[in-house]
């Protein structure tokens, strides 16, 4: 587009004069131009300049003669800068106002320039500028005799007024809008001449037919009327259609060129037109119809690369417009969719496109010049007469200029002459680089529309051009970009292209290894024999030719000789080049799980177990497989493991004798012989052999190395058949595929890589701990080491506690567990037996101990000897636990190679508690004191309430819960520290207290007896801490080794009262058959006040009874009151004494003696005992509990 | 005059866009240029299938019509219910929709039965004979009825 000259590829603008007061012309000409739309000014310093620009040169029209070419060159240039719409004539108004000599000059000024300006039809306007503010110093006749004598409107005659700012603005702006007006007026009156010209076919020839056409579209954008213009351009093309055929004008290469030049501007500017416009996909259409009418007019055979240039500049200039109004262009996708009909694709609308189909027809031009260059090798004689040849006056046209004097004669040229002409222009240039920026554009447009197939191709292209200028490293990278996609599609016969430059370009550069890794890899390519056919017709098929068989057989025997395998027979490639490989200079080639050279070798590694014993050998199946077409015969395969020392070679037979020369280093390793160690195409080589290893863990294979030749060696990575990724480009092939094993179950399974055990533990731990732990108790779990063939060096005991519900060994909630650092469960101490003292020295270094987890070092124990410790672990709340105990171990003393020796025990204990404490208070028998707090309903926490200063009875019991027996050593209850020690009294009851202790066994109970005696009326009394202290039994071991444990439990608070009144009922602790006993019911009133009781009796059966049945009676303050009945029992047994209740009115609270209260045992005759005393004790317990 | 015929396999996974079969009617030397005419239509399809029409008609429309004008080819397109694609390039300037939607349809049909050989493995090039014999047929099929 740039090649274009500015007139043709902007609008045109307006164009007027100034002439006379040049002083005012820059300030007038800077504001019309910053104008919309812009006015462009030629500025005339003095009236005389006038006739020398406007001069018109007399045309011979009308004549019979057809004019000479189709457009002019400096036309549109001519109207652009040097014809103006309008003459704007500024007269300073002291020269219209002064004496007669300035106001003649100022006459013959103007009537020179009417006579100039008439014969062009230029608009006239006249600029009076004010010298002075005031306009009163104009001569008004002046000024009317001037108008008259211009002949110009009245609103043509303007004022300019230069000294005030304000005057000054408004005075340019009715400059600028009449000149704007004059302007449009000036243009459409000249292309409604030329139209009418047109309309009257005032032609004879259809050139001059085109050319109105082309003046009146060109006049129409001058107004700015875009539609009338695209009319005319278009109809313009149109004759010009019509002329290719039927013109004689001129030879006809010429001809030719000169149509197509013209249409070359006809399209620019209706194209131009219609994507201005926003019409893209009219201008799209548009020039898709241009070209298909244009594409075949390649004109004579001695010049086609004229027309391929032609077309090539066609489409870059297409693709610059298209990209330039791209910004404003709606959506591509929209467009498309928008379409009606099919006509027209995606690309279609994209710059990209474009500048990919300019690139190939360049491309296409460079060809074709080539060939008519080298058929013209005389051109050199004929250079002195295209010196001179110059663009005549008509675009399109070239003629000699021949130089007479100043005068310069246009000559015509033949069409010979014109052929060498272009021929010698067009050798000065390169076109490659001119392809390459094409191609670029469109790359880079097409990746940015992610179309990575498109700019591939092109990028490909770009390839192909430097590598014809011999830019290696450019195609070189390029290439290396483009083939990913390829390879990643398989795309075969793109990458055989694509590999045949990378594989020059290596060779060129003298890149070794990339040289070998290309070949390798298009050798290995999947082109088959059958389809050798399809490729037949490669030309363009890059530097290596079309990909067949032989050519692989042929790249491979290449390499072979390269690498020094293949002795050379008559192919000898590295003679040519650089390429070498020595012993300073070896050539290790990596393949890996990724790469593209997979094809040419695969290797597979299967163990055929997964899990081996250490020491004990197992088989290893290695295969190997390779696309290349001709079997190759490997010298050495090296097998690297993540184990050193298992690593090992296998060398071919024949070569054997050569490899043992090599360094002593290989000596020490394993090295196998192989028979033949030949790889043929699609046959896997399978080489089985033996392997073991001491050392546990993982064994893999990490490489193989596959030696070829005397310094090529290519290192793959060991592959699992279970997990190999399929070879690629050859999975799409119908190949046959075999396993890599002979055993088709390995092939499906076998790993690179196995796992050796560990070596037995010939040591026994022993965990020694039987039944439940006991909570308090510190519990001791002995452990044992014996040695059982292994000695046990740097032994370390580790211990674990765990949870067995999980959740760990201390309890979240930590109000509950704010004691021992919340762990229910401790690991104490670790008490070891015997060494203790030994091993103080040596591993003072590990001996932590921490809540749940414990090290310890364990010294060395001999084979057959015996180490034990014990674990010392108390349990706060009962929980079950799970121990864990490992020992690791060295079996050899100081051989840092062995391994260490892990065993592993556990074992689950239950945390138990062992005792139930229990208590309960009771009130004298047969004596009920009337507590008022008990009248009340009770309330939820209502604590026990004990009169004050009676003796009460606290009963305590202990219950084994455990199916373990326990001794208990002693009960006793110990007084709060916190409460004051004289509030209560409470002391051991006279029951049974053992001296020794009591054993326990499983769901016994203990019980023991308290007197409880209130002192103090304090509310709430504290009782104190019932305090147990026990050992689990030792059976027959020596008691001392089990720890006394204190339980504790604490007693409730009780409530202390005096209550106001108590009953007491006395009778014997047995009757006897008709045995008449008196019995008392004695209310005592320890009030101040007196008490009111109504009294009720009801009868029994079994007693005949005498005395009140119910009344009233009064108690005296602070005495007491007896009721006596005398009772005869009726009936033997235990019966149930006649009931009676009270009612305090005072209280109103009523009582009644509980039923065991009021029950009684009769006889039915005077029982016997053995002695006096012993009745007496024993009636007297009864009586107590 | 159909000049290439190509199937190209769908993506699924590393299985790219592969040529399953590619066949070239020409007796000039254009057989590597009609390789890449094919792959470069793959973007075409890819753009067709990411921004389908809205349409009615179009939804289930297997023919994609026009992928694309090269310098001398027109690129057809067709995609099939299970994403393999066909193109075809032709050097014929003007070619009737309905014909070049018979020709893949035809196209289509021995596709199916070619892959529905027992002895096939789905993936892998198409390297029937037979198939290879219907494909030239229906080429040159095509050929007759759009110069007639």
């Amino acid at each position: 587009m740039e090649e274009y000259p500015e007139e043709l590829r902007t609008p045109p603008v307006a164009l007027v004069s100034l002439v006379g007061c040049p002083e005012h012309h820059q300030a007038i000409s800077g504001y019309l131009h910053s104008q919309q739309p812009p006015i462009n000014v030629l500025a005339l310093p003095d009236f005389s300049k006038v006739p020398v620009v406007l001069s018109k040169k007399v045309k011979d029209s009308g004549s019979g003669d057809p004019p000479s070419g189709i457009l002019k060159r400096d036309w549109l240039l001519k109207h652009r800068t040097k014809v103006p719409a309008l003459m704007a004539a500024l007269f300073s108004s002291l020269d219209i106002s002064g004496d007669p000599t300035q106001w003649l000059q100022v006459c013959s000024d103007l009537e020179n320039l009417k006579a100039a300006i008439r014969p062009r039809n230029v608009k006239l306007v006249l600029v009076v500028v004010l010298q002075s503010t005031s306009a009163d110093d104009i001569n008004e006749d002046r000024m009317i005799a001037l108008k008259k004598r211009a002949e110009v409107d009245s609103k043509y005659l303007l004022m300019y007024t230069p000294n005030d700012v304000s005057e000054l603005k408004l005075s340019l702006n009715r400059l600028g809008n009449a000149f704007s007006e004059l302007a449009s007026v000036h243009y459409r009156e000249e292309g409604r001449r030329i139209r009418t010209k047109v309309e009257k076919r005032g032609y004879n020839f259809p050139e001059l037919h085109m050319r109105y056409c082309f003046k009146v579209a060109i006049y129409a954008e001058f107004r700015r009327d875009w539609n009338e213009a695209l009319k005319f351009y278009e109809e313009a093309y149109r004759i010009l259609r019509e002329i290719v055929g039927t013109s004689t004008r001129l030879p006809p290469i010429q001809r030719l060129v000169e149509i197509k030049s013209v249409a070359e501007q006809l399209q620019f500017k209706i194209s131009t037109l219609l994507l201005h416009g926003g019409k893209v996909m009219e201008a799209v259409q548009w020039f898709c119809q241009y070209n298909v009418a244009y594409k075949r007019l390649v004109g004579a055979p001695q010049v086609p690369y004229l027309h391929w240039e032609w077309m090539s500049r066609q489409f870059l200039v297409f693709a610059e417009l298209l990209e330039t109004s791209s910004a404003t262009m709606q959506s591509i996708s929209s467009l498309v969719v928008g379409g009606t009909d099919r006509t027209l694709t995606e690309w279609e609308f994209r710059p990209a496109y474009y500048y990919q189909l300019a690139a190939n027809y360049l491309k296409k031009k460079q060809s074709s010049l080539e060939i008519s260059l080298s058929m013209t090798d005389n051109s050199s004689e004929a250079d002195s007469s295209i010196d001179s040849v110059v663009p005549s006056i008509y675009v399109g046209q070239f003629a000699r200029s021949l130089g007479q004097g100043d005068e310069l004669f246009m000559h015509p040229l033949t069409d010979e002459q014109y052929v060498q002409y272009t021929l010698a222009e067009r050798k000065r240039f390169q076109d490659s680089y001119e392809i390459i920026a094409l191609l670029k554009k469109a790359y880079e447009s097409y990746s940015s529309l992610k179309a990575q197939r498109m700019s591939s191709t092109c990028g490909l292209k770009i390839a192909k051009e430097y590598f014809s200028l011999d830019d290696y490293a450019n195609t070189k990278q390029l290439c290396d970009g483009i083939i990913t996609l390829y390879r990643q599609e398989g795309w075969v016969a793109l990458i055989w292209e694509v590999l045949g430059y990378l594989k020059e370009c290596s060779r060129k550069l003298g890149a070794v290894k990339s040289f070998i890794e290309y070949s390798l890899e298009m050798a290995a390519l999947p082109v088959h024999p059958d389809t050798n056919i399809t490729f037949l017709g490669f030309v363009e098929s890059g530097p290596t030719g079309p990909p067949s068989l032989q050519q692989r057989e042929h790249i491979q025997k290449e390499v072979m000789e390269l690498i020094g395998k293949d002795s050379g027979d008559g192919l000898s490639v590295e003679k040519s080049t650089d390429l070498r490989l020595s012993e300073k200079n070896p050539l290790n080639l990596e393949i890996d799980f990724v790469s593209p050279l997979r094809t040419v070798l695969l290797a597979s590694v299967a163990f055929h177990e997964q899990m081996i014993k250490p020491g004990v050998s197992t088989l290893i199946t290695l295969s190997l497989l390779s696309q290349l077409p001709l079997s190759i015969e490997i010298d050495q395969i090296d097998l690297q493991f993540n184990q050193s020392h298992c690593n090992f070679s296998i060398t071919n037979k024949e070569k054997y004798a050569s490899t043992t020369m090599f360094s002593s280093v290989e000596q020490s390793q394993r090295m196998e012989i192989a028979s033949s160690l030949i790889l043929t195409t699609n046959r896997w080589l399978r080489l089985t052999y033996e392997i073991k290893s001491e050392q546990s863990g993982k064994l893999e294979c990490v490489l193989i190395i596959v030696k070829l030749g005397p310094h090529f060696s290519i290192i793959c990575r060991a592959e699992s058949p279970a997990s190999m990724a399929d070879l690629p480009l050859w999975k799409f092939e119908d190949r046959a595929e075999t396993f890599p094993t002979k055993d088709p179950a390995l092939a499906l399974t076998g790993q690179k890589g196995t796992q050796i055990e560990e070596p037995e533990p010939l040591v026994d731990l022993a965990l020694g701990a039987t039944g439940p732990a006991l909570v308090g108790e510190s519990f001791m779990v002995p452990v044992t080491v014996m040695a059982k063939g292994h000695d046990v060096y740097s032994g370390e005991l580790k211990i674990n506690l765990v949870d067995v519900r999980g959740g760990g060994l201390f309890s979240p909630r930590e109000t509950e567990a704010s004691f021992l650092d919340g762990h229910h469960v401790e690991l104490l101490s670790i008490a070891g037996a015997e060494w203790e003292d030994k091993s103080q020295g040596s591993d003072s270094n590990i001996n932590r101990i921490q809540q749940s987890f414990g090290l310890i070092s364990v010294p060395t124990v001999k084979n057959g000897e015996t180490w034990s410790c014990e674990l010392e672990i108390k349990w706060h709340r009962p929980k079950p636990i799970m121990l864990f105990v490992s020992l690791g171990y060295f079996s050899q003393e100081s051989d840092p190679t062995s391994q260490k020796i892990n065993i592993h025990k556990s074992l689950q204990i239950e945390g138990k508690i062992a005792v139930m404490i229990n208590h309960r208070i009771m009130l004298p028998f047969r004596q009920d004191p009337l507590l008022l707090s008990m009248v009340k309903p009770p309330e939820a926490d209502q604590l026990v309430s004990l009169p004050l200063g009676e003796s009460n009875v606290l009963i305590v019991s202990a219950r084994n819960c455990t199916e373990v027996p326990i001794r208990v050593e002693s009960l006793s209850i110990e007084t709060d520290s916190s409460s004051p020690s004289t509030s209560c009294c409470i002391k051991p009851g006279s029951g049974p207290g053992s001296p020794g202790f009591t054993l326990l066994v499983a769901e016994e109970e203990f019980k023991k007896i308290f007197t409880v005696k209130a002192e103090v009326d304090s509310t709430p009394l504290s009782l104190g801490i019932v305090c147990l202290r026990w050992r689990r039994d030792p059976g027959s071991h020596d008691p001392s080794t089990r720890t006394i444990v204190t339980t504790k439990h604490k007693l409730p608070d009780v409530n202390v009262e005096v209550p106001p009144l108590i009953v007491s009922l006395v009778c014997p602790p047995y009757a006897v058959l008709g045995d008449p006993f008196t019995y008392f019911v004695k209310i005592q009133n320890q009030t101040p006040l007196l008490q009111e009781l109504k009294v009720s009796l009801s009868d029994s059966q079994s007693f005949l009874m005498s005395g009140t049945h119910s009344g009233t009676v009064f108690v005296l303050p602070k005495s007491e009151h007896i009721m006596s009945y005398k009772v005869i029992p009726l009936s033997s047994g235990t019966q149930q004494l006649p009931k009676y209740s009270f009612t305090s009115t005072r209280y109103s609270a009523g009582f009644q003696p509980s039923v065991a209260a009021s029950t009684i045992f009769v006889f039915p005759s005077e029982p016997r005992f053995k002695g006096v005393n012993d009745r007496g004790k024993n009636l007297e317990s009864v009586a107590t509990i | 005059m159909i000049v290439c015929v190509a199937i190209v396999g769908h993506q699924v996974g590393n299985l790219a866009n592969n040529p399953l079969y590619i066949q070239s009617f020409t007796d000039g030397d254009d057989a590597l240029k009609l390789h890449h005419v094919v792959h470069c239509s793959l973007d075409v399809v890819d753009e067709r299938v990411n921004n389908p029409k809205k349409s009615g008609p179009m939804l289930n429309e297997t023919y994609l019509g026009l992928l694309y004008p090269t310098e001398n080819y027109k690129v057809y397109g067709y995609l099939t219910n299970t994403k393999v694609k066909f193109i075809s390039v032709t050097t014929d300037l003007d070619v009737k929709d309905a014909d070049v939607r018979n020709f893949f349809r035809k196209f289509h049909a021995a596709y199916v039965d070619a892959v529905s050989n027992p002895f096939h493995v789905p993936g892998k090039k198409i390297t029937s004979k037979t198939f290879a014999e219907r494909i030239s047929t229906i080429v040159k099929a095509f050929g007759l009825s759009s110069a007639g």
